[in-house]
């Protein structure tokens, strides 16, 4: 058997990792070894320790940074529930209505808050509040906290913040009441944002199958499947990547038929070259290296930074509006930079280009 | 008072605490430290309440252990944790065991002990494990998409607003 490429021990290491009592990774210590810059790296590292603590590897030397960056995490996900408290008390006081997506709130479906790190707290308001809600936040009490503020909910826009708002769930952290998603709306929203940053982040695809794993019973698929069919087909995807990459058991659920979601031969693998380099900075667009315009100015450089930004198939295929497929992705990685092009030249807004992109697409039969 | 009759006070405030099965994480607010308590450590610290002598916690050692636990293991547990501020007052070992190493320790002990010497070790974890899509305000950036704000006045060697 061919030895495995390092994306897929990162795969195998974090197999069922979200689980309370994971069963033992099938790595050696020196391929556990080999991936821990990957797993530190995309911030899989305390899931990899969750996995490996009771087995013999966790004598290593790479299970101890491991572990380390668990015990770093578990206090920081205290620190941050600190936060959130302090955000939403701040945001209610101000009377603007916040939703709290991905992170904190996906780190609930975890055995522990702190296998699921995040760095910022993406709260969602209405787009008409969104000014009220920056400057409620502009407060001693949000010193230093990293809130990423959206204006509705960008990866489930069509279903309009107040449908989603009204059926979402509130929780208590300390004394806040804090608004997260219902969660098959939430599931929704994580599965489309996977792969619309190009699955490269193995967590989100562990997020994923958390969420699936730990539904609660009368969990409806059927809201899956409400509005757009192209989104509700991202998700079938994104739920079986999770079933084929790491194990994510699907037993009882739509999507335990292969017919659901057919993957495209091309997926996996692009999906397991996205682990090659699970890191921010090798990612858009924390790789690029200056702004567009300033090209403009002074082009040297440029085609570099044009390469750096030709977007990976998975990520285009969703900015178009794409369907997962056999067909060949250029089209739609082409598209994508040309609705970029055009929000950059014309001014336009991002989605409208993308829209128009997709409409050429449709137009062409692709 | 004498020394031995020291009553020490772990500190409560301006500390995050997570007990763990088998040890105690702590974060110092106020320093940004991050530390580990091994279950010695722990014991000795939540026992520190005001009102236990160092007997009293060695005898809570012994309890918990169910092996002897001497005094000097308490002293050393204390001192250290009173360095790395997580004893209300300063605690500091009296004069007939000023000299002693933690070496004497083990020796007292025995090498076969139940109970572990007390180790309060700092976290050292890698910055980059944080997953945040998005750089906050202060941070260097190259493009506007890389910020929370979607500003990096002065690309490509900006700072995020």
């Amino acid at each position: 058997m061919p030895p495995l490429s390092l994306a897929q021990l990162l795969a195998a290491t974090l197999e069922g990792s979200w689980r309370a009592e994971p069963t033992p990774a099938h790595v050696s210590a020196g391929e556990l070894a080999s991936v821990v810059p990957m797993l530190v790296g995309s911030g899989a590292a305390p899931l990899a320790w969750w996995k490996i603590r009771h087995t013999e590897l966790a004598t290593t030397q790479a299970a101890h940074e491991l572990r380390e960056v668990y015990r770093y995490r578990t206090l920081r996900a205290a620190i941050q529930e600190r936060e959130i408290e302090a955000i939403f008390k701040l945001l209610a006081r101000a009377n603007v209505e916040a939703v709290l997506v991905k992170g904190w709130a996906a780190a609930r479906a975890y055995p522990e808050q702190g296998l699921r790190p995040f760095g910022d707290l993406d709260v969602c308001v209405r787009a008409e509040r969104l000014e009220d809600a920056r400057r409620a936040l502009d407060a001693p009490e949000s010193a230093g906290v990293q809130v990423d503020l959206h204006a509705g909910f960008d990866e489930s826009d069509e279903r309009g913040f107040e449908a989603l708002h009204a059926r979402g769930e509130t929780v208590r952290i300390g004394e806040a009441s804090v608004r997260v998603l219902a969660p098959e709306d939430h599931l929704r929203l994580m599965c489309i944002h996977l792969l619309r940053h190009g699955a490269w982040r193995p967590l989100w695809l562990c997020d994923v199958a958390a969420a699936i794993e730990t539904r609660r019973d009368g969990f409806d698929w059927s809201r899956i499947d409400e509005g757009d069919s192209t989104r509700a087909r991202w998700v079938a995807c994104a739920v079986t990547l999770a079933h084929v990459l790491l194990g994510a058991r699907v037993e009882g659920t739509p999507f335990e038929s292969e017919s659901r979601c057919r993957l495209p031969r091309w997926l996996v693998p692009e999906v397991l070259k996205q682990w090659e380099t699970p890191f921010p900075a090798s990612q858009a667009p924390m790789r690029y290296r200056a702004p567009m315009r300033d090209y403009v100015r002074r082009p040297r450089g440029l085609w570099r930074d044009l390469l750096s930004r030709w977007p990976n198939p998975i990520e285009a295929t969703v900015r178009v509006g794409g369907a997962f497929n056999e067909l060949p992705r250029w089209p739609f990685q082409l598209a994508n930079c040309f609705g970029r092009a055009a929000r950059f030249l014309g001014g336009s807004t991002h989605a409208a280009a993308d829209s128009r992109m997709k409409n050429v697409l449709t137009r062409g039969g692709v | 008072m004498s020394e031995r009759k020291i009553r020490p006070l772990a500190r409560a405030e301006g500390l995050v605490v997570r007990e763990l099965p088998e040890e105690v994480l702590v974060y110092d607010l106020d320093t940004h430290r991050a530390m580990c308590l091994n279950r010695t450590a722990a014991l000795v610290w939540k026992s520190c309440d005001g009102r236990n002598d160092v007997a009293a916690i060695a005898r809570a050692l012994r309890a918990e252990f169910g092996a002897h636990v001497p005094e000097e293991v308490v002293w050393l547990a204390l001192e250290r944790l009173s360095r790395d501020r997580l004893i209300a007052e300063r605690v500091r070992r009296p004069a007939s065991l000023a000299g002693l190493s933690r070496r004497d320790v083990i020796k007292k002990v025995g090498l076969a002990a139940a109970v572990a010497l007390p180790v309060v070790s700092a976290i050292v974890a890698p910055t980059t494990a944080e997953a945040a899509s998005c750089l906050p305000t202060g941070s260097a950036c190259t493009a506007p998409a890389q910020c929370c704000s979607g500003a990096c006045p002065g690309a490509p060697n900006g700072t995020c607003l």
